[in-house]
């Protein structure tokens, strides 16, 4: 359907799963399309130890939560909230169309409106 | 197959290439495509007749009058209607809202209001807002294949249900439900029976009867142009139903603190109204009447059982709604599983073997061959609900569609 990099990942995502001891728990919904996300992450406050993610919902969402929460990790809140929209929707690996960007942002809202820095 | 009316070629937007190639549009039931004559319609009043209307004495104002007169007898007639029982609004859903801040405002706690499971959500809010004041609002269900549930129906028919509001064809399942019936119904318990026509008059033969008291439509969804939208109301109704929105043009006369209001359907047509809209509405209905809408329904009959059949044949897509054409309109929403997915799952002896795409993944990979088609919930989430869906694609026909779309189409979607 898409490229075998998003189709692959989004067969076989790697951060999808429940964590345990999380420090962060936060959902995020696009309501016009059905999709729905839990992010955890496990964070000292400053910097992103892990992430992993439950829900459902359309392949860009899913493969951009997934390669979200892989990414995150080592890297500080702040920087991964502060980061440009566009450039975020730039970086995914298949080109999107105007109808489909909330789709990939939907983890970065998601984790946006969740976290807040020490 | 169609008439020389209804080819691509009267539609300019056809004329439109996408990455080098022809646009195939299969989603006429959020909005259709203009013919050449319908866009000539609208130039041809802008350049020989704009005035504003009912308000001047000078002769130019008088065309405009007229060509809006003329428009509302022309929308009037093609449904069996006299002109002043046709009320200008600017879509099905504002038609709905006149309804439910008139008559609704009249209804009393304990009143019942009676839709299905099926409604677009322009059938759906209007009525729920008078819940806040101890109104009750009922669903009739649906059967498995997605007919309306006559039983259920008329078990949730009580003598406290003052309004009736159903809708013609459904825009998901496509299903087309018998308002004849409903509306006797209706009629015996003393209701009053409200009709969203917005996929019904656009697609078939359509005559108001004794028993339909309110029809609604909308104009963009029957070759017209977008913001012209009309209700129907039986008159002696509309003369009992109080104004919606209130200023110029639907009044006889203004003092400080009084006003006596325009007959109908002046009184319900507050404002300067889209004259351009309606004149496109009326050239639209000429447009359809060429066709005859005994061959409107008949060419999207023929479009639907192709697609179907070859649906049929398709392991991995599901389609809902009716399978029999006579019972259902050209408005095919469907799903399709990852029968990649399938295969690996079953090697991996995987649980989530049934894993259906998303619909917007659906579109998307449609989109990529210009093929357009609509993806979600289609503004009917009770309806998604009802069915334990997360949404679906979905491909609707018109009058400009042929064999090619459907090919075209069915080709595409087997490379997913
Ligand atoms: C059955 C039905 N009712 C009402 C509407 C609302 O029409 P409009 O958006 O023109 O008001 C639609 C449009 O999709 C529809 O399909």
């Amino acid at each position: 359907m898409y490229n075998d990099e998003v189709m692959d990942r989004y067969q076989n995502p790697v951060k999808n799963g429940k964590m345990e001891n999380f420090d962060v728990k936060t959902d995020g919904a696009s309501t016009t399309c059905g999709d729905k996300i839990i992010l955890y992450i496990k964070t000292d406050g400053k910097k992103i130890e892990d992430m992993k993610w439950q829900g459902e919902g359309c392949i860009l969402s899913i493969v951009s939560t997934d390669l979200f929460c892989e990414n995150a990790i080592g890297k500080e809140i702040k920087d991964l909230k502060e980061q440009d929209d566009l450039a975020f929707v730039e970086s995914f690996p298949v080109k999107i169309s105007p109808g489909r960007i909330n789709c990939v942002m939907l983890p970065l809202r998601t984790f946006r409106r969740g976290t807040k820095e020490k | 197959m169609i008439s020389s009316y209804g080819k691509k070629e009267d539609f300019p937007i056809f004329k439109k290439k996408v990455n080098g190639k022809s646009i195939v549009y299969l989603d006429s039931t959020a909005t259709t495509q203009k013919p050449k004559q319908v866009l000539d319609a609208i130039v041809n009043y802008y350049e020989g007749a704009n005035a504003n209307v009912h308000r001047s004495v000078y002769k130019l104002a008088d065309e405009a009058t007229e060509m809006y007169e003329n428009s509302r007898t022309n929308v009037g007639r093609f449904i069996g209607a006299d002109s002043n029982e046709i009320v200008f609004t600017r879509n099905t859903t504002e038609s709905l809202n006149l309804l439910s801040f008139t008559i609704g405002e009249s209804l009393k706690r304990g009143d019942r209001i009676l839709i299905t499971s099926m409604e677009h959500h322009s059938n759906i809010l209007p009525w729920m807002r008078l819940e806040e004041r101890g109104i009750k609002l009922d669903y009739a269900g649906l059967d498995g294949e997605g007919h309306l549930d006559i039983e259920d129906m008329k078990s949730k028919l009580k003598k406290d249900t003052k309004i009736v509001s159903v809708t013609h064809q459904s825009n998901v399942l496509g299903t087309i439900n018998p308002i004849q019936e409903i509306g006797k119904l209706a009629k015996d318990n003393g209701s009053t029976f409200i009709i969203d026509a917005a996929q019904s008059v656009p697609h078939m033969p359509f005559r108001v009867r004794e028993e339909y008291d309110f029809v609604a439509f909308s104009g963009h969804k029957m070759l017209g142009p977008m913001g012209i939208g009309v209700l129907y109301g039986k008159y002696h109704l509309l003369e009992e139903m109080p104004p919606f929105n209130r200023g110029g043009e639907m009044i006889k006369e203004v003092d400080f603190h009084r006003a006596v209001f325009e007959d109908p359907p002046i009184k319900f047509e507050a404002g300067t109204p889209n004259v351009e809209g309606a004149v496109g509405l009326s050239a639209a209905i000429d447009y359809l009447k060429k066709i005859g809408m005994e061959d409107v329904r008949r060419h999207e009959k023929y479009l639907t059982s192709m697609t179907l059949k070859n649906l049929d044949g398709m392991k991995n897509v599901t389609y809902y709604g009716p399978r029999d054409v006579e019972e259902r309109g050209g408005v095919i929403a469907f799903n399709v599983r990852d029968a990649s997915n399938l295969k690996k799952n079953l090697e991996n002896k995987n649980v989530k073997v049934d894993r259906v795409y998303h619909s917007h993944d659906i579109a998307t990979f449609l989109d990529d061959r210009n093929v357009y088609v609509r993806s979600g919930y289609h503004c009917a989430e009770p309806l998604m609900r009802t069915l334990n869906l997360s949404g679906t694609a979905r491909a609707s026909f018109y009058v400009y569609n042929g064999d090619d779309d459907v090919k075209a189409f069915i080709s595409s979607l087997s490379e997913i």
